[in-house]
């Protein structure tokens, strides 16, 4: 049986994902493990799951101040493409940067037959590639490939950051090792990708969807209740306070005493009321919840987009930073949803973006028809399978030594 | 519309400004637009607030319309992350009138 390794950020949907696909592999008998910064995963993980966490001395105040980034993710004020700027300057690099050391340490101890690096961990793919371990890449935001051919100048700059990085890692080639070229695995479909020359070591397995674990309790008896379209609001993890203020104040004034049921994933105490027919939580059942929903508003977050669409539930997006924009402009090309521009939208926007993709049918049915895609592209066993071939890739390469 | 769709001949700075105009109003939609003050100074991701999609959306019509004349396309993919984020609507305008 093999040894797997995932290396993940401290990002609930670039982590997600990796737990979907590693229950899949503990299913099937193998080792499993997770290199994290974050000691909060250990509960989220699979039975078996073995939480691999980097820690550093406590004296060490290089790396005790470069902590400090894991906050500033969910803190800073982004938007757009300045967003991506962002998002490599001040998060993935400083964070890669941190990561480094405590990866080598961690590998060295699981001794991994296969390491799967999240595609913004370049550390870890560095680290796989210094120590001769195959790896495989696991890309869970898929609208950053895409950007190759959108806007080839961005793509290029993220790239130079990567290669920059590596050398300082000890890496001295010129290309970035970020994706790997035994298998890069891209979760979505290739109807929800889209048109796109790629080398054959890309695969889509679909997204990864089951196999959590943990039970939120929700007031179903409430939801239920009512016999009003239902729909779910949520914006994600990673936006902070004021963001959620200003998008949910208008979320209020579009459906506030309107006969439509609205479930909104925000702190209750974030207003201190709202209208009778919201249920607010910080934390819903997600999956549990989309089988009885109508529609999603959501900022265009590649797993809630994924979930939804699996679900063949129609979509208002409403993109605020990093890859979101090019998200939702994959929903709004495949006829699934509505697109808004967050600076822009007024609660009347929202209201008749709702209005639209649940009174005219062709949006459900073309979510519908990326839903049957994504089933079947295979899931999890898919992508288990592929990266139990890199197992019998490595025992090849060690015979061939 | 039908003098968007001809032959460009050589446009002042103020017409290449009219098209422009009329592209980021189908890209952002009017109701948008009448609420801004579009002038040859803004930029797209402050002042219009447009995201990469809606400049990608954009960059297509412009390169729609003025077609062979002008290497549209191929000037904004030579842009880095910076200039994009700096990109004003005047140095499009400059850029088509120097292709004229």
């Amino acid at each position: 049986m093999g040894r797997f390794v995932f290396i993940v950020p401290p990002l609930t949907g670039h982590i997600n994902p990796t737990l979907s696909v590693g229950a899949e592999l503990l299913d099937r008998g193998h080792q499993v493990g997770w290199i994290s910064l974050d000691e909060n995963l250990g509960a989220q993980l699979p039975d078996g799951g073995q939480l691999l966490l980097i820690r550093y001395d406590q004296n060490d105040q290089e790396k005790n101040d470069s902590e400090q980034y894991l906050d500033i993710i969910t803190k800073k004020i982004v938007y757009g493409i300045e967003s991506i700027k962002f998002l490599y300057e001040e998060v993935l690099v400083p964070l890669n940067q941190h990561m480094f050391d405590g990866i080598i340490t961690q590998l060295d101890v699981f001794e991994p037959d296969v390491v799967i690096n999240d595609h913004q961990l370049f550390a870890g793919a560095a680290a796989a590639y210094l120590k001769g371990i195959p790896y495989a890449t696991s890309v869970t935001a898929p609208a950053a490939v895409k950007m190759m051919e959108d806007l080839p100048k961005i793509h290029e700059w993220e790239v130079n950051q990567i290669i920059a990085l590596q050398k300082e890692l000890g890496i001295e080639d010129e290309k970035s090792v970020a994706c790997s070229e035994l298998l890069t695995m891209v979760f979505t479909s290739r109807d929800f990708f889209g048109d796109m020359e790629l080398p054959e070591y890309y695969h889509f397995p679909g997204p990864v969807i089951s196999h959590r674990k943990k039970v939120i309790a929700f007031d179903w008896e409430k939801f239920h209740a009512s016999p009003a379209p239902k729909i779910l609001v949520s914006i994600g993890t990673t936006f902070d306070h004021e963001y959620k203020k200003d998008f949910f104040s208008k979320v209020v004034e579009a459906f506030g005493g309107e006969a439509i049921q609205v479930v909104l994933v925000s702190d209750p105490d974030l207003f201190p009321e709202w209208p009778a027919n919201f249920i607010v939580q910080s934390r819903v059942p997600q999956l549990d919840l989309l089988p009885h929903l109508d529609g999603v508003i959501c900022h265009a977050g590649h797993n809630t987009v994924s979930e939804t669409l699996y679900e063949g539930l129609p979509l208002v997006v409403i993109p605020i930073a990093y890859d979101q924009s090019h998200v939702a402009g994959r929903v709004v090309a495949s006829g699934c949803g509505v697109r808004l521009n967050y600076r822009r939208f007024k609660a009347r926007h929202l209201k008749e973006a709702v209005h639209e993709i649940l009174s005219e049918p062709d949006y459900k049915k073309a979510a519908r028809k990326i839903g049957a895609s994504f089933q079947a592209a295979g899931g999890t066993g898919k992508a288990a399978e592929l990266l139990e071939s890199l197992v019998l890739h490595k025992q090849a390469v060690t015979l061939d030594k | 519309m039908d003098q968007l769709t001809e032959e460009p001949k050589k446009l002042s700075n103020d017409e290449i400004f009219d098209v422009l105009n009329q592209f980021i109003t189908e890209v952002i939609g009017e109701e948008f637009v009448d609420e801004m003050d579009i002038t040859p100074d803004s930029s797209f991701t402050k002042d219009l607030e447009m995201d990469s999609i809606e400049i990608v959306a954009f960059s297509e019509k412009v390169k729609l319309h003025f077609g062979e004349n002008i290497n549209f396309t191929g000037w904004l993919s030579n842009m880095d992350l910076d200039e994009i984020i700096s990109l004003k609507l005047s140095d499009i305008i400059n850029y088509i009138r120097q292709c004229q």
